[in-house]
């Protein structure tokens, strides 16, 4: 008997728009008005500055064609851009196990999940979050998380096919610094779009969480009281 | 102890079975500003999951007692909510804020951090800092799939010896590992394999714990009072010598560790015990079998019928279906009956909940039992299934023991245990008067008890009156 959730695919939103997005479906999930809500999606080029962003973690080029914003999640700086799946659980962590390290593990597992089917192997490290390859380590899958009356959102952001540069040139991102960032495309030598990878996601996160998903168009969002 | 009127205090939430600490990340109110029940106070930080806390009251913010930027364990009271007009929220909040979070769930890799933490120093002690400048180097990978089979065998990765880059252990070495021998403290590990469909650890939906804690929330004083202390485990334990194998301990043992060592140290437990003649029971269940599972499925356990005889007698001796809380006794006009369930050969223990047992029959409580057992045995019970017990039962008689001294699950005032049913000679007294030898089927049951509350005469008279309902079940009784 799995729990039934709703996943969305938004395609590219952008940054803000999506964490109004995440806020409104939170607060149906909180009051019970909505199910657990998964979306994937993809951001255009932005910087988000985490609550523990530190001076000097963030040094854009003049020019670059970026958006910087701050938010409300855990976590230091991170870059998102299109050929990033951005997957956003929101989730009524009570009952998911009600324990948020437990909730971290399981994201990590789901990536790793998701990495293995392209056979990369993905490996936590311990003390840091995120996913990563090794030898040497190599990040391709960032977390970060906030939660209110147990109810999640933001979530991971693996990186797919897109220039993993800017994680360390414009910013020292998830405050990491002397880290390297890769992607499944640079990894496996190929292009990897996006669409290849968020069916097996989304399959992924629904076998780590037992649940099961009815995939809802973004049209089915209009119905969500508050939104549009 | 800034003791005005009314003072609530806001205590570090507990957000994990094996998170032992959160730093505060930001004051949303300060000093001296008024808050609502349920509004934002602070925000901590844990791993990277930021969260809110919610004020567990309305009223102004009296004291704010630890900055930004400090961590703290979970349990120091971090703000104190008073003045004018305080009052708890009517319905208590139900975040985290003052109340140890019941549910735990299987971690499977149990990350080795819950780090001892003497239970009275949950007044105030600024730790480091959270994230500890880790350096980049040394550090130990472990892939999800290698921390999966070790967990499930029970083997500490880091006495598995690593082929791979820098020593790290590989799918390859942890097999081989296995299959030398290495491992052989875990006995019994074939069912693991089949019990995870779904791939990940040992985790999934929501498996709550052992027979929680979770004190119930109105208590006003000794809420904070109660919070949840990290298990005296880990000390620094000697290395393992000579033909000793380390095994590390899940997140669950640890609970159950720590509820059973709280337990003791709370109740004052004596255990009375009881023979009971079940060859009426053993009769009537015969005959309602092939009924009960042809028309609704459901097999009349022994356990159903005790439970329901258990249910009826608890009417009648308040106490026992009580609790102490604070210098006041609860008692209730209903019976939620937790019924203790191993998960797996040893991995752990769960006490899923059926709420209102008063309400159900015999077919009811049958049914409301294979289903919890189930779900619990699958994972699927949810916080609430293991939430609000008045009593619990406990039956380890499968195995054909005969008297156990159960624990209670706090916090109840008793646990009833069930043991083997056997044929033994039994003398008996006809109607003439006249005394025979027959084979009856007999069965002990015992009454642990918290003698604080219940005095061992009541104890003896719930034990009698349970034994004569089972005794005398009659045809017609569900």
């Amino acid at each position: 008997m799995a729990l039934e959730a709703q996943l969305i695919n938004l395609g590219t939103v952008d940054y803000r728009e999506a964490l109004d997005l995440q806020r409104t479906i939170a607060a149906g999930v909180a009051d019970g008005s909505l199910p657990d809500t998964v979306l994937l999606l993809e951001h255009p080029p932005t910087i988000t500055l985490g609550r523990r962003t530190e001076e000097g973690e963030v040094h854009v080029p003049d020019g670059a064609e970026v958006d910087v914003v701050e938010v409300d999640r855990g976590g230091k700086s991170t870059y998102h851009a299109p050929g990033q799946l951005v997957c956003y659980p929101i989730l009524d962590l009570t009952r998911h196990g009600q324990d948020v390290k437990k909730y971290c593990r399981q994201l990590e597992e789901a990536i790793a999940q998701t990495l293995s089917a392209f056979s990369l192997e993905g490996a936590t490290i311990e003390g840091l979050t995120g996913v990563w390859l090794q030898s040497p380590p190599r990040k391709i899958a960032s977390i970060g998380i906030h939660l209110s009356k147990w109810v999640s959102t933001h979530g991971y952001a693996l990186n797919v096919d897109l220039d993993p540069a800017p994680f360390t040139d414009w910013i020292t991102a998830c405050g990491l610094d002397g880290y390297a960032f890769t992607s499944m495309a640079r990894e496996l030598g190929r292009p990897v779009a996006v669409d290849e990878v968020r069916p097996v996601a989304a399959q992924t996160f629904a076998e780590v969480f037992g649940i099961t998903f009815e995939e809802r168009s973004p049209a089915g969002i209009a119905r969500i009281p508050a939104f549009g | 102890m800034a003791s005005t009127q009314t003072s609530i205090d806001v205590v570090m939430p507990q957000m994990g079975v094996s998170v032992s600490e959160g730093t505060i990340v930001r004051w949303v109110k300060q000093e001296g500003e008024r808050i609502e029940a349920d509004e934002t106070l602070l925000e901590i930080s844990t791993d990277k999951v930021d969260t809110e806390v919610p004020s567990p009251a309305s009223g102004v913010v009296t004291e704010i007692l630890v900055p930004e930027g400090e961590t703290v364990e979970v349990g120091t009271v971090l703000a104190r909510i008073g003045g004018e007009g305080a009052a708890p929220a009517a319905p208590p909040a139900p975040e985290p804020a003052t109340q140890p979070a019941a549910d735990a769930a299987e971690a499977s890799a149990s990350e080795g951090q819950a780090p001892v933490a003497e239970p009275q120093a949950v007044a105030q002690q600024p730790a480091p800092t959270a994230e500890p400048a880790h350096s980049g180097n040394g550090k130990s990978f472990i892939s999800p799939v290698v921390a999966r089979i070790a967990s499930e065998h029970g083997i500490d990765p880091s006495q598995v010896p690593g082929t791979g880059n820098g020593g790290r252990v590989t799918k390859r070495d942890i097999q081989a590992f296995i299959d030398s021998g290495a491992s052989q403290a875990a006995p019994a590990q074939p069912e693991p394999a089949q019990a995870a469909p779904p791939p990940p650890a040992p985790v999934e939906a929501v498996a709550p714990a052992p027979p929680a804690p979770a004190p119930p929330a109105p208590a006003p004083a000794p809420v904070t009072a109660q919070a949840p202390t990290p298990a005296p485990a880990s000390q620094e334990a000697a290395p393992p010598g000579l033909g000793e194998t380390f095994e590390p301990m899940s997140a669950m043992r640890r609970g159950i560790a720590e509820h059973m060592r709280r337990s003791l140290d709370t109740s004052a437990h004596v255990t009375s015990a009881i023979e009971v003649d079940m060859s009426r029971v053993v009769q009537i269940r015969e005959k309602l079998k092939k009924e009960f599972q042809s028309a609704y499925g459901v097999n009349p356990t022994y356990l159903a019928f005790i439970a329901r005889a258990a249910t009826e007698t608890l009417r009648d001796y308040p106490w026992v279906n009580g609790e102490l809380r604070g210098d006041k006794i609860v008692t209730r006009n209903y019976v939620n009956l937790g019924f203790a369930v191993e998960l797996a050969d040893g991995k752990g223990l769960i006490v899923p909940v059926v709420k209102n047992a008063e309400t159900l029959n015999l077919l009811g409580m049958a049914k409301s039992i294979a289903d919890i057992a189930k779900r619990a045995r699958d994972k699927q019970l949810a916080p609430d299934d293991v939430a609000g017990g008045t009593f619990t039962i406990t039956n380890p008689g499968g195995y054909g023991t005969f008297l156990g001294t159960p624990v209670i699950s706090q916090p109840q005032a008793g646990i009833l245990g069930t043991y083997a049913i056997v044929k033994r000679p039994s003398v008996i007294t006809d109607e003439n008067g006249t005394d025979a030898i027959a084979i009856r089927s007999m069965m002990n049951l015992t009454l642990t008890y918290d003698h604080r509350l219940v005095d061992g005469a009541y104890a003896g008279r719930f034990l009698r009156d349970l034994r004569e309902r089972l005794q005398t079940w009659g045809e017609s009784d569900y």
